[in-house]
């Protein structure tokens, strides 16, 4: 059985003066995995952060719905509290509040229920061992130093306790080296069940491969040029974007 | 003649931290001074006019009043310059301080009209007016410190008192650069203020190594919206030398920008008050300002006073200082020498190489292989 | 998105708000003559040469002059200020023993129960005076001494005329010289030759009694290879005229001991504190400062480290939170005077709802300190675009073989933090007020448990109302 998470109607959106988007239409049912590829520019990023209302991006036209309900105007904080997550690109360093607390303050803000110590520690302890974290980064600043690939499991981590509905990854994958695609898509596994949904963003195809994938669209220029199954991920990778940018 | 009192900070600190002005006791202000003749004027002319009628209006901050009045009321040279359009050229003024020609009491202003473009150089420099003929010139300005006693008292009354006043407007850029190349026994004063209209672009070169004292004031009132101010200074002290240099941008305008960078280096028991100051006005939305001063301290008995104010009222800017002191890195020093170099010319070497990024923005090549054979002789 | 901007409202202040009645045992009449002097030694029942001592600081009261940079202190009227208030109590060395009202308004600020969990002594003054005051038994069998001023002039007259205001002398400024003339009160704190005092002693200080001053005296000597750690609280409730805190702290760190002064200062914001703390530092030897600076309406504090010993180092790490009708400004001084002595600053500010922050500060490598190090990180925090923050830091260096550098930031939140932080459910308050705790934690953390759980309340306390 499907059953309708996300709806995106005609979305434009512009960031300055600068148009990004420019009527995307996208639909994600429970239990499904989506991914947009596009090249750089063609507003993968902004498509991720119009759906979490960044401020930084206007919305010109168009409506989101989250089962059936608009929150195209609602604040950012109250989308995730619907059961929106987004794993960033470029993850904010937030220094004086270790990983644990920031987690366990924010699970309770999503839940809306006190969090319980022992098994939080628990079930973020076996989510470590899974993504291969170093235990000692989570009494470590939020993010603080932190490399690259920790930032990244980091994200992944806070996707697992939070445990959202739909999950965006924008271009979790890019800068990881083979094993931590590997083990990103673990943590992806992990997440996944028929009640809920991933909407990956990226621009290359490396971590398709350790993954199954249900439809995958091609975003160039602020539109939907494509959309298919994880065949077209092939496809692009050995053409390129080349013969849709010429559209 | 009572102590004078010049360069105030914009805000005041703790008296006993020494550093909200500075006191120059027994100077001798001089009173009657005959006309400046040895001044070569090159500048383009299609796209500059040279006239004399200059504004009468006071400075914002300047040195001190009495300093002001001298230039603004009795100057034996006023220039104003009046950029019309689009400068391609070098233009330069330069004033030849010597024998004949020891009171300079300057007073110029620039306008930039809209979307006008010019790079200007002032030079200030000093010639002995036999030795310069002679190809042999540092050997003289050697010889001169070894009799320096008997020269002091003849040239004790080198004097330049100046003010250089820009009014740039819209869409107008503009290089300018003051280049300091007095001798030990000169008075240098110099009171520098700029306006900038919007989107207006100054890249502004300091180059201060003369004077006994070299006191410079350094204001740009940033106005207009996305305005920006670059201002690249080096200093280079010997012997005795005083510097106090207070430069200030006062950030007006949304979007504006100001980026002040000093590179200095002091020998022998020369002494520098560097005073910077960022100043985010209310209103100011997405300002941006940046202050770097490093100093390197070449010998024990050489002394920096550092003073870098970060002054805010607006919520949504961004500004930065940092300042930092101390001798060359000794790893650095080693490496050097380890290529051949003795202590001497390893030490010119990286205090070239730190000057270097501010003297690649001199266009003019003559000028600046000038400045590079005077930081030889200086570290000598 | 529409941004929250800040409501100009009284922030409810609680537990440092109770007032009580103003009901003293002798409170000296306003103003400050010779007569008014006299009287305090006579009520203090000073020797002749502290009486003297008094009289030359007034006159050199007399002679100075109100700094001429700064805050504006005009409003301080000394006319109008008593700076002699003795409450209803004796000194106490038992907690029952404190008059109820006085005992009720300890309780309430948690300083009976820090003593019982983590405290190796405490001292309470209330007024002009030190109302309690005890210390753990084997500490007193060490040797170490901690008690009352008062009774250290009584009872160890040589070791206090050896020590008291030679390191911060009358002359240094007028307020200390005010504080010479009337000083009441503070901590006497004597640490033996390699004594360690593992837990903290802390002292409370606490203003009552309106339009009157406090001058409290805290001098400790930390002996050679002896270590402590001190901490002093401040508070009192808001009154519509001004107070006056004039306070002075001296602090002898000898060859190779180790101090830490800790400080929360939460004065109501109707006080002046015009504070002057010192200390000498002897060879290796380390004083560490860690202070937040939350209340007053005007507050000048620039604790000094004078490093005179050989290889001595000082760090210092201070924050200052300054809201509406506040103007703190705080900082740090350090000369260096000694070969191989190192400094680290670490200061913060957070100005909002109209308030000014000012970074003040003087760092001056002297020419006998050779090979010595400084650095400087300065970081402020605009809270919104009607308040202030300055940084003007002097920095002196005298000889070359020095490493000194000097940071400094001023800025926002940056909204790409916020946005982060609300992705995961925070609410934009809620994200604020979890990047300015984080912006102070490098300071919460240095404190004892107890503090850094008031300062995060404090923050929240100062934010509630400013943000949302």
């Amino acid at each position: 059985m499907s059953e309708k998470l996300l709806e995106i109607k005609d979305l434009c959106v512009s960031a300055g003066e600068k148009e990004i988007l420019n009527g995307i239409n996208l639909k994600i049912n429970k239990g499904e995995i989506h991914v947009i590829m596009g090249p750089n520019g063609s507003g993968k990023t902004t498509t991720a952060n119009a759906i979490l209302n960044n401020p930084e991006y206007t919305k010109t036209n168009g409506k989101i719905l989250f089962e059936d309900e608009d929150i195209t105007d609602l604040k950012t904080d109250e989308i995730a509290r619907k059961g929106v997550f987004m794993s960033f690109q470029l993850p904010e360093e937030i220094p004086g509040i270790s990983v644990t607390n920031f987690l366990k303050y924010a699970k309770n803000k999503i839940t809306g229920e006190p969090v319980k110590i022992f098994a939080f520690k628990e079930e973020l302890k076996k989510y470590m061992e899974e993504l291969k974290m170093n235990p000692k980064n989570m009494e470590r600043s939020l993010n603080v130093g932190f490399s690259g690939g920790e930032k990244k499991k980091n994200e992944i981590l806070q996707m697992l306790v939070l445990n959202p509905k739909l999950a965006i990854l924008d271009e979790t994958d890019s800068g990881l080296d083979v094993d931590a695609i590997k083990t990103v898509s673990k943590g992806i596994e992990m997440f996944k069940n028929k009640d809920n949904a991933v909407l990956i963003i990226t621009h290359n195809t490396k971590i398709l491969h350790s993954l199954k994938v249900d439809y995958v669209h091609i975003l160039v220029d602020g539109k939907i040029v494509k959309t298919g199954n994880q065949d077209l991920a092939t496809i692009i990778e050995n053409e390129g974007y080349g013969k849709y940018k010429n559209k | 003649m009572p102590d004078l009192k010049l360069n105030e900070t914009p805000v005041r600190t703790a008296r006993n931290f020494n550093c909200n002005n500075i006191v120059l006791k027994d100077l001798k202000i001089p009173e009657n001074y005959k006309a400046f003749n040895n001044i070569e004027i090159d500048i383009d002319n299609s796209k500059i006019d040279l006239e004399e009628e200059i504004s009468s209006s006071k400075l914002t901050y300047g040195l001190g009043d009495l300093l002001e009045e001298q230039a603004m009321k009795s100057p034996n040279k006023k220039i104003k310059l009046n950029i019309k359009g689009k400068s391609n050229k070098e233009s330069i003024i330069s004033f030849n301080f010597n024998e004949e020609n020891k009171n300079l009491i300057d007073n110029i202003e620039i306008i930039a009209e809209e979307n006008s473009k010019a790079n200007i150089f002032i030079k200030y420099s000093f010639s002995n007016s036999t030795a310069c003929k002679n190809a042999n010139c540092e050997n003289i300005m050697c010889e001169k410190g070894k009799n320096s006693e008997k020269l002091n008292n003849s040239y004790e009354n080198y004097y330049h008192n100046g003010i250089i006043r820009l009014f740039a407007k819209a869409n107008s850029s503009i290089k300018l650069t003051v280049v300091n190349l007095l001798n030990e026994v000169s008075q240098n004063f110099l009171s520098i203020e700029n306006n900038l209209q919007e989107n207006a672009n100054l890249d502004f070169c300091i180059v201060d190594f003369g004077g006994k004292n070299s006191i410079t004031n350094y204001y740009t009132n940033l106005e207009g919206e996305a305005s920006k101010n670059n201002l690249n200074a080096i200093y280079l002290g010997k012997d005795e030398q005083v510097f106090d240099l207070n430069y200030i941008g006062a950030l007006r305008g949304k979007k504006s920008v100001m980026n002040i960078e000093v590179q200095g280096a002091l020998n022998g028991k020369s002494k520098k008050n560097f005073k910077g100051t960022l100043d985010f006005k209310r209103g100011a939305k997405k300002a941006k300002g940046d202050e770097n001063e490093f100093c390197m301290l070449l010998s024990d008995t050489a002394k920096s006073l550092a003073l870098p104010m970060l002054l805010c009222e607006e919520e949504d800017v961004e500004g930065n200082h940092s300042t930092a002191a101390g001798k060359l890195g000794g790893k650095e020093l080693f490496y050097i020498m380890s290529r051949g170099f003795n202590k001497k010319e390893a030490m010119k070497l990286i205090v070239r190489a730190k000057f270097n990024k501010i003297l690649d923005t001199i266009s003019k090549e003559d000028l600046k292989n000038e400045i590079l054979k005077e930081i030889d002789n200086r570290l000598n | 998105m529409e941004k929250n901007k800040t409501q100009v409202e009284e922030i409810n202040r609680n537990i440092y708000d109770i007032k009580n009645k103003d009901d003293y045992d002798f409170k000296i009449k306003k103003g400050l003559t010779k007569e008014i002097i006299n009287e305090i030694s006579d009520q203090k029942k000073d020797p002749d040469w502290m009486r003297e001592f008094r009289l030359k600081a007034l006159e050199v009261y007399n002679k100075l002059e109100l700094p001429t940079w700064g805050p504006d202190l005009s409003e301080l009227n000394m006319n109008e200020i008593a700076t002699y208030v003795r409450p209803k109590s004796k000194l106490n060395t038992s907690w029952e023993d404190v008059p109820e009202d006085i005992k009720n308004t300890f309780d309430k600020l948690g300083i009976p129960e820090a003593e019982k969990t983590s405290l190796a002594g405490v001292g309470a003054q209330y007024d002009s005076e030190v109302v309690y005051h005890s210390m753990k038994e084997d500490l007193i069998k060490q040797g170490v001494i901690y008690t009352d001023m008062e009774t250290a002039v009584r009872e160890y007259p040589e070791l206090v005329k050896e020590h008291f205001m030679k390191c911060v002398p009358v002359y240094d400024h007028k307020f200390v010289a005010l504080h010479g003339a009337v000083w009441s009160g503070g901590s006497f704190v004597y640490v033996p030759k390699n004594v360690k005092v593992d837990i903290p002693l802390q002292s409370y200080f606490r203003l009552n009694s309106p339009e009157s001053g406090q001058f409290e005296h805290t001098l400790i000597i930390v002996e050679e290879g002896a270590s402590l750690h001190f901490i002093e609280g401040c508070s009192a409730p808001k009154y519509n005229k001004v107070n006056l805190h004039a306070g002075c702290v001296e602090l002898y760190v000898k060859d190779n001991a180790y101090l830490r002064y800790s400080t929360i200062e939460n004065w109501s914001k109707n006080m002046l504190n015009l504070n002057t703390k010192k200390a000498i530092v002897g060879k290796n030897a380390k004083m560490d400062w860690v202070s937040g600076s939350f209340g007053s309406k005007i507050s000048m504090l620039y604790p000094m480290s004078i490093l005179n010993g050989e290889g001595s180092k000082t760090e210092f790490t201070g924050i200052s939170f300054a809201g509406k009708g506040q103007n703190l400004d705080n900082g740090f001084k350090v000369i260096h005077n000694a070969k191989n002595t190192s400094s680290v600053i670490n200061a913060k500010s957070i100005s909002k709802n109209g308030g000014t922050c000012t970074y003040r500060s003087l760092v001056r490598i002297n020419e006998n300190a050779k090979n010595s190090k400084c650095s400087v990180s300065c970081e402020s925090l605009m809270l919104d675009d009607i308040s202030k923050s300055d940084t003007i830091p002097v920095n002196d260096i005298r000889t070359d073989e020095v490493e000194f550098s000097h940071e400094a930031k001023i800025g926002k939140i940056s909204d790409k933090a916020i946005f982060y932080l609300m992705s995961r459910g925070l609410s934009e308050e809620d994200a604020k007020a979890m990047i300015v705790r984080g912006f102070a934690y490098p300071i919460s953390k240095e404190l004892p448990l107890e503090y850094a759980v008031e300062m995060n309340n404090l923050i929240n306390l100062e934010l509630e109302g400013a943000i949302g």
